[in-house]
């Protein structure tokens, strides 16, 4: 009984966190850099929380780095704009799926937990490709 | 069917001007992973980077991939843009308690440094115990070592909204043990500073 009502207590633990949706925080940023989450355009600024679906945005001198709760990691380059179009992950399990979205710009990437839980948990979108991250360092250009 | 022939036609246009490309890099320790191109202009490819430092221009229905020498000035300032990697503490615990060993004290040192010397950092408190007692009575006691450790933070400055602490009861032991085992490696909280 006892045992019972503590998993039920966790799992509401659980669920609290899943909707506050942490997913990255931005570390540093230089030169006109957003973040776009619906309607409302927030400035890049250092420890500003990432939810999924918000775009990164970043002018001429523009650039974000940022970490996400399963240790990828993303350095934005100027002229960007990339969506971070899905980001799934059990902490618990460190199992997960993460799709990123580069319309323009230029990305560097080093993957996280996510890309190692499973065959091509990570992809990134371009305009004219799709790509399967299998656990590496790499940067994705999508000239204008 | 319409919509494919569109992002084909889009794509064949996009390829017109300067191409997209993906370059694979080292890994940090030297390795390094591999990155499929499982789509190209709008068609499945069977494609796959494999080697560190090669350029894959992408678009086309088959990708070109070549090795290059060095990285353009602007990749080199991105990859140099990249945040540090996650770095991962660990205080041990008397039996039954919720205060560290005085062995771990100076993690905690170690441990307020790594965060005071990261902007935007997030920290991730981590709670477990060794296999003595109740499922149920570890869980509690591993949520407390986490809530401790986030307090004795908390108590040095640090903004509670960057940090989070969690209880894994005896469900990931260091070192793996029968039922009711006392075991001083697994009484421990992990902290990964991002």
């Amino acid at each position: 009984m006892i045992r019972k009502l503590v998993l039920v207590a966790a799992s509401i633990a659980l669920a609290a966190s899943a909707a506050s949706a942490e997913i990255a925080r931005v570390k540093s940023s230089t030169g006109i850099a957003m973040v776009q989450r619906g309607a409302a355009s927030l400035p890049a600024t250092t420890g500003r929380e990432l939810q999924a679906g918000d775009y990164l945005v970043t002018g001429k001198n523009g650039r974000i780095s940022l970490t996400f709760i399963d240790n990828t990691r993303f350095a934005v380059g100027p002229n960007s704009r990339i969506a971070v179009s899905k980001f799934e992950y059990d902490r618990t399990r460190q199992q997960g799926s993460f799709i990123t979205q580069v319309d323009r710009g230029s990305l560097a990437v080093v993957s996280g937990k996510i890309a190692k839980s499973g065959r091509d948990a990570m992809q990134v979108r371009t305009p004219n490709s799709l790509l399967g991250v299998r656990g590496t360092r790499f940067i994705v250009e999508v000239p204008k | 069917m319409k919509l494919r022939a569109v992002a084909a036609a889009a794509a064949v246009a996009l390829a017109g001007c300067a191409h997209s490309s993906m370059v694979l890099l080292p890994d940090e320790d030297g390795g390094h992973g591999k990155v499929a191109i499982l789509e190209s202009g709008g068609k499945p490819t069977d494609a796959i980077v494999t080697e560190a430092n090669s350029r894959a221009t992408l678009g086309a229905a088959n990708p070109s991939i070549r090795p290059i020498d060095a990285l353009k000035p602007a990749e080199a300032a991105l990859v140099s843009d990249l945040p540090p990697p996650a770095k991962s503490f660990t205080l041990y615990f008397p039996e039954g308690t919720t205060d560290i060993t005085p062995e771990s004290a100076p993690v905690l040192e170690e441990l307020r440094a790594e965060i005071a010397k990261r902007p935007g950092a997030e920290v991730q408190v981590t709670g477990h115990t060794d296999t003595v007692g109740s499922d149920a009575d570890n869980d509690a006691l591993s949520q407390k070592r986490a809530e401790q450790i986030l307090n004795l933070l908390a108590s040095k400055g640090f903004d509670r909204s960057i940090m989070s602490a969690v209880g894994r009861g005896e469900r990931e032991l260091k070192q793996p043990t029968a039922d009711n085992v006392s075991n001083p490696a697994n009484r421990r909280v992990e902290v990964i500073v991002r």
